[in-house]
């Protein structure tokens, strides 16, 4: 880190005139340390306390037989044998997650990026636009959302109708097993705001002498988006995908709100994490929820660190050298 | 023309954008000020008539308790792991950005790994501390946690906002003699205001949103939500009143839009100069 | 904001800084914050109860009506109470009970009676009873052992409820089904539906109409189904009543009804989670199966043709049972046992505070004051209280004991596999098998 070297130097140049160098010297080393502990307290003790104690707590109970009511019972690898080789339901919500994390986090970066280009063209009067796009997003996966969803995707509904009146005669959505999930889906996508907001940032912090020099030289739109939006904006782009897939593989609130908390029709809403809940919380096997828990928590570090590993190929740096 | 088209096109296609994404909540609004009979059953947009006693049957609140204490409820609960969130994420983030300390890269890296902790580890275990501590079913367990950093997404954000602050001021700073405390919360923290802003209004968003959690931890009606309220509200009114429970649910992203239209100058502002580069 | 704690940087210490952000806390947060814990304490010399339940904004206001009753009654006892839906109750009670923080007098569901009591989280009541400060002498017996477990009172039920049918009686009348008795089969059942799905009438939608909702995915459907031809859902604690068969015989029988369109839609079925939601809520349906409290709610949302009929029978067997609404227990690590049987009696066994609950949780189990409100009842809540002493006459087999802690689980499973049969994902002995494996682990563990 080049903090080292920085805070080293105007130190030792102040106290140049100071009469006792060593002993200052030897405060300041001290002076470093502790006011950095201070600082970081509140997050140490919720690190410990709210983080590290509880994770370890839950990865001791995902070797037991945990009901709430009776002390937890040692079990070993049960669990996990249970889950990856006897449990059908188990890798039927993994394969409906990594079906939603395929379609909704393309889309919905793909919205927010589209929406976002749109805005930045708009020049003045974007303010506006800005606050109405990121509206729905505001609302989050709320109760009230969940049912104004489930109505416009129901029989009957807005959506239904729309694709009926161009041809496409699909029904309700809700009642489906095999459209249920993109209904979750699109209210996740609906959602763009905040990496619509971040991609804006992005957006706007390309030197626009880039854009003037390419449209000399007779780049067209599309050129000038493939050579100078989407290398200046990929550690942006990177950076949304992380954020998105982390969160993706995490989804709980749309499904559980849209399908009453029961992963319905037939088990077609049932994502990893509504799973786990419903292991944990409705049946109050805990040992076996937990053990859910490391597994994905082992899957997300490994794909993020897939993503990282990756993004060296395609995400572009501009000061790679460092600030 | 070519010209004229130009300014022209882009602020149409974000109009008619615009119109299909806000038609859910136009819905929302729309159903909310519908009498009863209409909400299942019609499929017309409009109310045949405006239905305000919705509104005042919403305003009524839930076993009780008025929606103006449920909003309060929730205000305080929001505007604590406000404050919360940004001391103790700025704290920990000026540690982070310009200290020296032992094992810092580990801890770093550690943080950065609590970005990906799905919740549902630490959800039991956390839930059998506030209960030792005899803090379920009291606010504590949603606003504490706030003002122990343990949202890394804020620690993270501030870091990268400082990093990309100049250190002239600061160092000259500490030249005279001006401590570490004194630098962080008269030099750095003025100047990481867009990042704190930005904490501030997705703090206040998320946590107002978070249903989850309030569920889990609060018990007592008068200690309730507004998202809990509403709810209750659907499973409660045993003929289940959806007019009223539209109404409630506008009542309730109201003071969302409104804190949102207050402060989103600052959003994209403290996005785009927070050095998202990583 | 706060400085930052300049005056305690020369000794740092943890402890220091929780502290500093707790004051910081507090100057944000008022007294509102004060920790008050799910547990029961003293407050000055007083004694504070915490009582907790589920249900609708009317039970909610009589509850309370009726505990500040007692409260006057007994000075220095106050009642902190907490109410909840259904589903959210039950998780919260089970993440309380997690902590050892259950509330001193807790509503339970009958499923949760075993588990609770078996994981120590209740107290048996047996001495509180025994020394009558909770007075059972009105109670029918057959309901009281609804509230056993391995032989010991650990609950108390607080109201008497049976499932049923509501239908519409003008749809009836308009095929010609005479009202259904307490006799009519299955088979009837099957014919009445065809006969409606054949009227060729609409929904509001422009959908056709059929008979009734799909009790297939239905475990209580299923049980009356059951118990009509003799059988049972558990034959004890950890297994289970039925077989593959009767499962496969249950769900061809649903889902050939269904095929042939002479009930609800599976994509109507999966979507019912209410009254207006249900098929004939939604005027998609004549019926749908039921229990009695919720009744009064079909006829204020579609009107007074709605009546009141019993499940269906195997030849004149019924498999209808009176059931515990909802019990009543003692959290174990409660500090005051004695007050909160006292409020328990005074909920079940109090005639004022009989009057003030009404049938909010269906019939009263006290047979005095069951009687006593069934004189003011009127119109669709008599209709109720009518058909469950038409029921008691007819002759209903005891209730069971209270279902294995792992029936919430079998119970969204049975849900599920019916389903996936609904869904061709499974054929109906496919799904039966997968729902009996299932079963088997969840009983097992």
């Amino acid at each position: 880190m080049s903090t080292v070297s920085t805070t080293r130097a105007p130190a030792g140049v102040g106290r140049t005139t100071d009469p006792r160098p060593r002993k200052s010297e030897r405060r300041q080393v001290r002076e470093r340390q502790w006011p950095a502990y201070v600082f970081l307290s509140p997050w140490m003790i919720g690190a410990v306390v709210l983080t590290l104690a509880p994770m370890a707590v839950s990865l001791y109970l995902s070797f037991t037989d945990y009901n709430l009511f009776d002390p937890p019972h040692w079990v070993g690898l049960r669990n996990y044998q249970e889950m990856l080789f006897e449990d059908p339901r188990y890798w039927r919500s993994v394969g409906t997650t990594m079906l939603y994390v395929v379609v909704a986090v393309p889309l919905k970066l793909g919205l927010a990026l589209g929406v976002a280009m749109l805005l930045k063209s708009l020049g003045r009067g974007q303010g506006f636009y800005r606050s109405a796009f990121y509206g729905p997003s505001l609302l989050g996966a709320s109760m009230s959302i969940a049912l104004v969803w489930k109505a416009l995707f129901n029989d009957g509904g807005t959506v239904p109708d729309v694709l009926d009146a161009v041809g496409i005669h699909a029904g309700g959505w809700v009642g489906n097993p095999d459209l249920a999930v993109y209904g979750v889906v699109l209210l996740t996508a609906w959602q763009f705001g905040a990496p619509m907001v971040i991609f804006l940032a992005g957006l706007q912090q390309i030197s626009p002498d880039l854009y003037e020099a390419a449209a000399l030289d007779g780049a067209g739109r599309w050129r000038q988006f493939v050579s100078i939006t989407v290398p200046m904006l990929s550690p942006v782009v990177f950076f949304n995908l992380v954020l998105e897939v982390i969160n993706s593989f995490q989804v709980f609130t749309p499904a559980f709100a849209i399908s009453g908390g029961d992963g319905g029709p037939a088990d077609s809403t049932m994502f990893y994490t509504l799973y786990l809940y419903e292991r944990g919380f409705t049946a109050s096997h805990m040992g076996y929820a937990a053990a859910m828990a490391w597994l994905l928590l082992i899957a997300i570090g490994a794909i993020t660190l897939i993503l990282f590993r990756t993004s060296r190929s395609w995400v572009f740096y501009a000061d790679e050298e460092g600030r | 023309m070519n010209i004229a088209t130009k300014r022209w096109l882009p602020h149409t296609v974000a109009a008619v954008c615009l119109l299909v994404l806000l038609y859910p909540l136009a819905w929302l609004l729309a159903t909310s000020l519908k009498p009863a009979d209409e909400v299942v059953t019609s499929l017309d947009l409009l109310p045949s008539h405006l239905e305000w006693s919705n509104y005042t049957t919403a305003l009524d609140g839930v076993s009780g308790v008025t929606v103006t204490r449920l909003l309060g409820n929730t205000l305080l609960i929001a505007g604590g792991a406000v404050v919360g969130n940004v001391l103790s994420c700025s704290l920990a983030a000026y540690a982070f950005a310009r200290l020296r300390f032992r094992m810092s890269k580990v801890m770093f890296a550690f943080m950065v790994a609590t970005l990906m902790l799905p919740h549902h580890v630490v959800l039991i275990p956390q839930y059998i501390i506030f209960n030792r501590l005899g803090l379920v079913d009291s606010f504590w367990p949603l606003i504490l946690p706030k003002f122990l950093a343990t949202e890394a997404f804020f620690v993270f954000l501030i870091v990268q906002f400082m990093r990309g602050l100049p250190r002239e001021l600061e160092e000259s700073a500490r030249i005279d003699g001006c401590g570490p405390f004194r630098a962080y919360w008269s030099i750095t923290l003025p100047l990481a205001r867009p990042a704190l802003i930005t904490t501030a209004i997705f703090t206040f968003i998320w946590t107002w949103n978070d249903f989850f959690t309030q569920m889990i931890y609060l018990f007592a009606p008068e200690k309730f939500t507004i998202t809990l309220a509403l709810r209750s509200f659907v499973d409660q009114s045993s003929t289940s009143a959806y007019g009223p429970m539209f109404a409630m649910s506008v009542i309730s992203v109201l003071p969302i839009v409104l804190f949102f239209l207050v402060f989103q100058r600052y959003l994209v502002q403290g996005m785009a100069t927070s050095g998202l580069k990583g | 904001m706060p400085e930052p704690p300049n005056g305690r940087l020369h000794h740092p210490s943890r402890r220091a800084v929780l502290a500093a952000a707790a004051v910081g806390l507090s100057t944000v947060l008022t007294s509102t914050l004060s920790g008050c814990s799910a547990a029961s304490g003293s407050t000055s010399g007083g004694v504070t109860l915490t009582f907790s339940w589920w249900g609708n904004d009317d039970r909610a206001a009589r509850t309370e009506k009726a505990v500040r009753l007692f409260e006057k009654e007994h000075p220095g006892v106050t009642v902190r109470t907490s109410n909840g839906e259904f589903t959210s109750y039950l998780q919260k009670l089970s993440t309380q009970a997690a902590g050892g923080g259950i509330p001193d007098v807790v509503q339970l569901d009958y499923r949760q009676v075993s588990q609770y009591a078996g994981g120590e989280a209740i107290m048996p009541l047996d001495d509180l009873v025994k020394a009558r400060t909770i007075r059972t002498s009105e109670m029918d017996k057959g309901l009281l052992r609804t509230g056993t477990y391995q032989g010991g009172q650990y609950a108390l039920p607080m109201g008497r409820g049976i499932t049923g049918y509501a239908y519409d009686s003008a749809v009836y009348k308009k095929a010609g089904i005479p009202a259904p008795p307490p006799s009519w089969t299955w088979q009837d059942w099957g014919a009445a539906n065809k006969k409606i799905a054949a009227l060729g009438l609409k929904s509001p939608d422009g959908r056709p109409f059929t008979g009734s909702n799909d009790g297939g995915g239905n475990e209580d459907v299923f049980e009356t189904w059951l118990r009509g031809r003799g059988g049972k859902l558990y034959a004890g604690q950890s297994e289970l009543g039925f077989t593959e068969d009767d499962l496969t015989a249950f769900w061809s029988f649903c889902d050939s009804l269904r095929k042939d369109g002479a009930i609800a839609e599976a994509r109507d079925t999966v979507q019912a989670k209410s009254t207006e939601t249900s098929p004939i809520g939604r005027r998609l349906a004549a019926a749908d199966f039921t229990w009695d409290a919720p009744f009064p709610g079909y006829t204020g949302l579609l009107g007074e043709d709605i009546h009141f009929a019993p499940v269906p029978t195997t030849g004149g067997h019924q498999g209808s049972y009176f059931k515990p609404s909802m019990l009543l227990g003692i959290g174990a690590n409660s500090e005051h046992p004695e007050e909160a049987a006292q409020l328990i009696d005074f909920l079940l066994n109090d005639q004022r505070a009989g009057d003030i609950l009404g049938f909010s949780r269906s019939t009263p189990p006290n047979r005095k004051i069951a009687a006593r409100v069934a004189k003011t009842l009127q119109g669709p809540e008599r209709e109720i209280y009518d058909y469950a002493q038409t029921m008691e006459k007819y002759g209903l087999d005891d209730p069971p004991t209270a279902p294995p802690p792992g029936d919430l689980a079998i119970q969204t499973a049975f849900k599920r596999g019916y389903q996936r049969v609904m869904y061709g994902m499974a054929t109906p002995r496919q799904a039966a098998r997968e729902l009996i494996d299932e079963a088997n682990r969840e009983l097992r563990s």
